[in-house]
């Protein structure tokens, strides 16, 4: 039988120097600004200095991008969840060469780079005139925000016994009631996987919001703590305060849902068997 | 070759006792049959025998060596999955070769070897194929080759046919059967098919829920079961029950009345196989009721109503009753098998 | 065999993911083409010019650091981070207590959004306060100026790009658990050693992912490193140390509003990344064969 007991120290090193940076990220938003660093490595700074906190959200209005971020998440969240879950779905039901044509088709597109495609997507928004609006920013979600998880959703509804849909289709159900009613109750798990995938994306989408975002009323958090941080380059304990609050929200988000995202699956086919 | 022992074995997953103060000695060369139902502790035993599980208790013996504590590299004995486990990206030849090249045989001996164990599974000609290209039959064949060629002290197999179709599986039996005897190898063979066990096994035990209930050859398992568990078990259709009644002298079992036997413990039960109840249309006997006729080719199940108990006969083709007719049921006291209602030991 | 109501529902199924694709991915792709071929402001109307754009990026100085950078950190980084997928993926593969803790802890890293990234590096590599000094410097190793050292910004775009390795680790460990386990039982019985089960079993059943894995992070390596140059070392130290390509297109298209020159420069990186990428396949193809078991 394998033991797994010699897994532990590396294991557990790997975490521990993984979970630095973020460990980096709080104690030093909690430095008083302005000292001297410590001579000596310290855990936690003392005094604590939740003052940080409070400027930083008073030098740029975190709270408001923080409502904008979440504008722009609650539309492209649930859109993706449907187009990407829409798209698997047929691609899985298809006969062999439609669908082969349209897995070929998604790994292309995962592959072509976003930046090669800033400059046309912008003038596109340009001449449409949507620049300085949320729309850039959610248009992705309408063909699923990325192929990736057309295809993790593709897999999984592979992984479904044909059976299911065959008696559904016997029952009457046409492709979007099996889609609702068979399918996704089944991939729930990847339902979340994606929902969350999606969110700490487009929560930290940096790129699309500074090229179209011009009002500093319309700004998302990477935004305002990108301006936060030229209004005072130096203080890095306001700066890395800024970044707590912006990061806290995905952060939670993944701790609570990981149990779903890390489990024992295989070949992406979380259906819990 | 060698002998495999299994002293006072006790394997346990947490709460769940799979294993049981195991005891079982598998003489060398003999071919030793694991049988009983799905979580019996069969494949456990099996799979602590390999080393790829650990006792909770109790040791393990091949030939004079203790091996309890000795990785299964070192004890020397060869594994059949019942999925084949063959590696889906090396040859035919390369699997086989696998334990071979693994412990640092050169190539070219290698290849001598991987040959000879080839045909005597009679699969030399696929030696250059992939897994995916070859049929059921034809992995069974390739795992088996793999498992001879490092002739190891012990060969154990997990469930090898239960993926074959049936008549696949008939074949394979024969063809085991064949190259057992010509290797002489011992063999510890895991099924939850009785008929497998009673074919192939010199020697039968049957486990139940981590007991071993009964060891012996196949004709003292099915004619001698020890207890109620095996009686039921073995034998295909299974044994008919029916609690036990002292009524005067004799002794009432559902639809039969046995005579005398006055010593018997207050609560029996009482079994009697499909095969020893007869079945005619005159007037002695238990009337029945005739529910269901299966035509088995050469025989005839016959599924009956008596009274209260339902009854299933095995009868010659040419026993063709109507449904829903009257016939008359009769037993041999000899043929019966009488069991402590409480502990199911079989009584004499 | 759809019925046609059965094919509209499908259509319309596909129908938003298509046309995304379309919209968003490939006129945008064909859009960049033509655009390489004018000088556009975004004021005045696009004035068709050739392949002028083209010649003045193969004299452009800055351009050319720019792709030797690329291709620098492409060389070091896609190993670097296939190698810590791999690692990690390995390592926690199997059930055992806390493994779930772990996991997380190899994916919180990729979870954080990319400024707030850029700004907690910012100040972990700060040469005077930043804790990696602090830490080098009480272990008595070296401290280098990570912001005005050229080799040490990029030493420090690579060390930034490792930890976000999350979605290979997911992909390699979804293949590992792939393989069954069977399969190990088998090499255990036998008595195959470890390292002798991991290159002939474990390394060539998931290579063919691995492969790909590989692909993708080499595309996703020549972009993942703008938020960082923008953000961290700004492009510098001079001349250009940490210009790359991504930000190089940006700063000619968003900043100097040159947006038919950074289309070309577009077109040149997409070529090199589909040139590198064929690179792999073709080594890893001649690789494959020598590597029988």
């Amino acid at each position: 039988m394998k033991s797994n007991k010699w897994r532990h120290l590396p294991a557990a090193l790997l975490a521990v120097v993984f979970l630095l940076p973020l460990y980096f990220m709080l104690s030093g938003s909690l430095r008083q600004a302005g000292l001297p660093p410590p001579r000596t490595p310290e855990l936690l700074p003392s005094p604590l200095a939740w003052g940080n906190y409070e400027r930083a959200f008073e030098l740029v209005d975190l709270p408001r991008y923080t409502l904008n971020s979440l504008f722009v998440v609650a539309f492209a969240v649930p859109l993706t969840l449907l187009t990407a879950s829409w798209a698997g779905f047929a691609m899985a039901r298809l006969s062999r060469r439609p669908a082969g044509a349209l897995v070929a088709l998604s790994l292309i597109a995962l592959m072509v780079p976003l930046t090669a495609l800033l400059v046309p997507r912008f003038t596109i928004f340009k001449e449409l005139g949507l620049i300085n609006t949320y729309v850039p920013l959610i248009a992705p979600a309408i063909m699923g925000t990325s192929p990736f998880y057309v295809l993790l959703f593709y897999w999984s509804f592979k992984r479904i016994p044909p059976e299911l849909f065959e008696t559904a289709r016997l029952e009457g159900l046409g492709p979007l009631a099996t889609w609702w009613r068979v399918a996704m109750p089944l991939v729930r798990p990847v339902t979340v996987a994606v929902a969350v995938l999606c969110f700490v994306f487009t929560w930290g989408n940096f790129l699309d919001p500074l090229i179209y975002l011009f009002d500093q009323e319309k700004f998302t958090v990477p935004l305002g703590l990108r301006a936060l941080s030229t209004l005072d380059r130096t203080n890095f304990p306001l700066l890395l305060a800024g970044s707590v609050a912006a990061t806290a929200p995905v952060i939670l988000a993944f701790i609570y849902v990981q149990r779903y995202f890390l489990q024992e699956f295989r070949g992406a086919g979380w259906l819990g068997r | 070759m060698a002998e495999l022992r299994f002293e006072g074995v006790r394997k346990d997953y947490g709460e769940v006792r799979a294993l049981r103060g195991f005891d079982l000695e598998v003489a060398d060369g003999e071919f030793l049959v694991l049988v009983g139902p799905s979580g019996c502790g069969k494949s456990t035993a099996l799979r602590t025998a390999a080393g790829l599980e650990e006792v909770t208790e109790g040791s393990i013996h091949i030939g004079d060596r203790n091996v309890t504590d000795v990785r299964p590299a070192e004890r020397n004995v060869s594994m059949v999955f019942q999925s084949y486990a063959l590696f889906p990206h090396l040859s035919v030849e390369e699997n086989i070769g696998f334990g071979l090249r693994a412990r640092g045989v050169k190539a070219g001996r290698a290849r001598v070897k991987v040959l000879e164990a080839a045909e005597l599974v009679g699969c030399e000609k696929l030696l250059d194929r992939k897994p995916f290209q070859l049929s059921g039959g034809e992995r069974q064949r390739v795992a088996l080759a793999r498992a001879l060629v490092r002739e190891p002290d012990v060969h154990l197999l997990d469930e090898p046919l239960s993926n074959l179709d049936a008549q696949l599986r008939v074949y394979m039996r024969a063809e085991l059967k064949k190259l057992h005897q010509s290797v002489g190898a011992t063999m510890v063979y895991v099924t939850h098919d009785q008929v497998e066990a009673l074919t192939l096994g010199d020697r039968v035990a049957v486990l139940n829920q981590g007991i071993l209930q009964q060891l012996g050859p196949p004709d003292d398992v099915y004619r001698r079961p020890a207890n109620r568990f095996v009686a039921g078990f073995i034998g295909s259709p299974a044994m008919n029950f029916f609690p036990g009644e002292r009524v005067d002298g004799s002794l009432h079992a559902g639809p039969f009345v046995f005579e005398g036997r006055p010593n018997l413990p207050e609560r029996v039960e009482v079994g009697v196989r499909p095969e020893h109840i007869q079945v005619d249309e005159g007037d002695e006997g238990a009337p029945a009721e005739v529910q269901v006729v299966e035509m088995a080719g050469n025989e005839t199940y016959l599924h009956l109503q008596a009274d209260k108990s339902l009854v299933l006969a095995r009868v010659g083709a040419d026993v063709r009753p109507e449904v829903g007719s009257t016939v008359r049921i009769r037993a041999n006291p000899a043929d019966a098998y009488l069991f402590d209602a409480e502990t199911g030991e079989t009584l004499t | 065999m759809l019925r046609d109501r059965e094919r509209r529902e499908y259509a319309v199924m596909l129908a938003p993911y298509l046309i995304g694709i379309a919209v968003l991915i490939a006129i945008p792709a064909l859009v960049t083409f033509a655009l390489a071929l004018t000088e556009y402001d975004l004021i005045r109307s696009p004035r068709f010019v050739g392949l002028q754009n083209f010649r003045d990026l193969w004299d452009d100085e800055i351009f050319r650091t720019s792709v030797r950078n690329s291709l620098m950190f492409i060389l070091f980084a896609v190993p670097l981070r296939l190698l810590g997928a791999v690692a990690f993926a390995l390592l926690l593969h199997r059930k055992f207590r806390g493994v779930g803790a772990y996991r997380t802890s190899a994916y919180l890293p990729t979870v954080v959004p990319d400024v707030a990234y850029a700004l907690l590096w910012l100040w972990i590599i700060n040469p005077l306060y930043g804790p990696l000094n602090l830490a080098l410097d009480a272990i008595g190793g070296p401290t280098p100026s990570w912001l005005t050292d050229p080799r040490a910004a990029q030493w420090a775009v690579i060390i930034m790009s490792l930890f976000v390795i999350g979605e290979g680790f997911i992909v390699a460990m979804a293949t590992r658990q792939g393989i069954p386990g069977e399969l190990y039982e088998l090499g255990d019985v036998e008595g195959a050693s470890p390292l002798f089960m991991f290159w002939r079993l474990t390394l060539p059943l998931m290579a063919p992912t691995l492969l790909l894995l590989m692909f993708r992070d080499t595309i996703f390596s020549f972009q993942a490193n703008f938020v960082p140059a923008l953000l961290v070392t700004g492009g510098g130290p001079a001349p250009y140390a940490t210009t790359y390509l991504p930000l190089f297109i940006y700063r000619n298209g968003f900043e100097y509003l040159r947006y038919g020159y950074a289309s070309a420069a577009t077109l040149v990186m997409f070529g090199l990344t589909a040139l590198i990428v064929y690179l792999q396949w073709r080594i890893v193809k001649r690789w494959r064969h020598a590597f029988v078991v």
